[in-house]
């Protein structure tokens, strides 16, 4: 990896601890992004993805850790660091009394760059009224307004969670649209949470999955789909295995059954293995992947 | 070969020449590299045909540009695309090369291992296959 200093990484955290009520949600947590990168954060419900979010922009208060950005702490951010972060919440209840004209008005203020011709653009193109109280919007109107409202300052580092859950397939493809039209290709870094496997899938280049608190694994994502196979084998014959890097393997107690295991091979293994009577392979999608990583 | 105009005649291919499929286990740069491959061992993209850009395919399927740029790249690599100076990219001309009956029909390999796998699941005879195939081929 290239050498980078730390105040053009978008996110470095390292040993973050956060627990609620006596309950660890995120256990000595590591994690690194890229600038220009495209990650798709993978996790269970409860698996602590919005407090993860939350704990990286200072939203919340950590306790143990840091977390930083662009080389400055979280809750310390200075003005032009904010400037650089647009951020989508899963639910947002505040300036519910505004209009959305009065809200954007609001915000065009706070920020030295901001693109009126983008914004008046989306309000057309997704139907949003200008002039309705937000508290009378449905919440796929609010979830599109709060995009609209993170889009409009062309962030450097775009933090969306899970910023499609109320929308229909038609408005997430319009969402996935002007992602792919106008902002990944300004080297837009984005971090995004999401249940929706198919939209992930056409937009990330990386994934990154937590699981019982911490960032698991993280790869390119069509790496991850060229390398790993499901194998199921007895369990000497997958024990005499040299995988680049095993990702699953399920206990199992009954030792006369086929075991399995998920794996990640070099190209030249898979060939190898495949003319192999003794195991099976199997080439999974994003959803399996999903379930085995998050097991 | 390197003009800055392209021919007159030249071909400009449509970025619906592509779909994806999400949710197999096929990455889906290797759905357009196979996409290509089969179209041109089809001949229902010839050599000298220009490529819709990156962007297009981008846009009209609703994916990551980078994932679209990196089957071009790829399928240059192979010598099935060639890039025109300022101009995209292009079918090349050695790239029909290989659509003799026995590559196109290996092109079929990979989804057919995939049935024969089923069948067995299944039990079915070989023959039950055949003419169930067969007749699907016919357009019954």
């Amino acid at each position: 990896m290239q050498m980078q200093s730390a105040t053009q990484v978008p996110v470095h955290i390292t040993g973050l601890n956060k627990s609620f009520d006596g309950q660890s949600v995120l256990k000595d947590l590591n994690w690194q992004i890229t600038p220009g990168s495209i990650v798709g954060l993978l996790g269970r419900n409860g698996a602590g993805k919005s407090t993860l979010i939350e704990c990286l922009l200072g939203l919340r208060d950590i306790d143990g850790g840091t977390t930083v950005m662009y080389g400055e702490e979280a809750g310390k951010l200075s003005v032009q660091t904010r400037e650089k972060i647009g951020y989508v919440p899963q639910r947002s209840e505040l300036f519910d009394w505004l209009t959305a004209r009065q809200m954007l008005s609001y915000f065009r203020h706070l920020y030295p760059r901001w693109n009126d011709g983008k914004v008046h653009a989306l309000m057309q193109a997704w139907e949003l009224p200008f002039d309705k109280a937000i508290s009378k919007l449905s919440v796929g109107q609010k979830q599109r307004l709060s995009i609209i409202r993170a889009l409009a300052h062309e962030p450097e580092l775009l933090i969306l969670d899970e910023p499609v859950s109320s929308l229909d397939p038609a408005g997430r493809r319009a969402f996935l649209c002007e992602l792919i039209d106008n902002v990944i290709e300004k080297q837009t870094t984005i971090v995004f949470s999401t249940h929706i496997l198919s939209d992930l899938e056409r937009v990330a280049m990386d994934v990154a999955f937590l699981n019982q608190g911490r960032i698991t694994h993280q790869q390119a994502l069509d790496e991850m789909m060229d390398s790993t196979v499901r194998v199921s084998a007895r369990p000497e014959v997958l024990n005499q295995l040299q995988p680049v890097k095993t990702l699953h393997r399920p206990v199992q107690k009954n030792s006369a059954d086929k075991h399995k295991m998920l794996a990640q091979f070099s190209e030249e293994q898979l060939h190898q293995l495949q003319e192999r009577q003794d195991l099976r392979l199997e080439k999974l999608g994003l959803e399996d992947l999903f379930i085995e990583m998050t097991e | 070969m390197h003009t800055m105009s392209p021919p007159e005649n030249q071909r400009q291919l449509s970025p619906d020449l592509f779909q994806v499929n999400t949710g197999t286990s096929e990455p889906i740069y290797r759905q357009l590299i196979e996409q290509l491959r089969r179209l041109l061992a089809g001949r229902q993209v010839a050599a000298g045909d220009a490529m819709p850009s990156v962007r297009e395919v981008a846009s009209a399927l609703g994916v990551n540009p980078m994932t679209v740029s990196k089957a071009y790249s790829m399928l240059e690599a192979e010598g099935l695309l060639v890039r025109r100076r300022g101009l995209g990219m292009e079918v090349a001309s050695q790239a029909q090369g290989s659509s003799d009956l026995e590559s196109r029909l290996e092109l079929l390999r990979p989804g057919l291992e995939r049935i024969a796998l089923e069948a067995r699941q299944l039990e079915l005879e070989p023959r039950a296959v055949i003419t169930l195939l067969t007749s699907i081929l016919k357009g019954k």
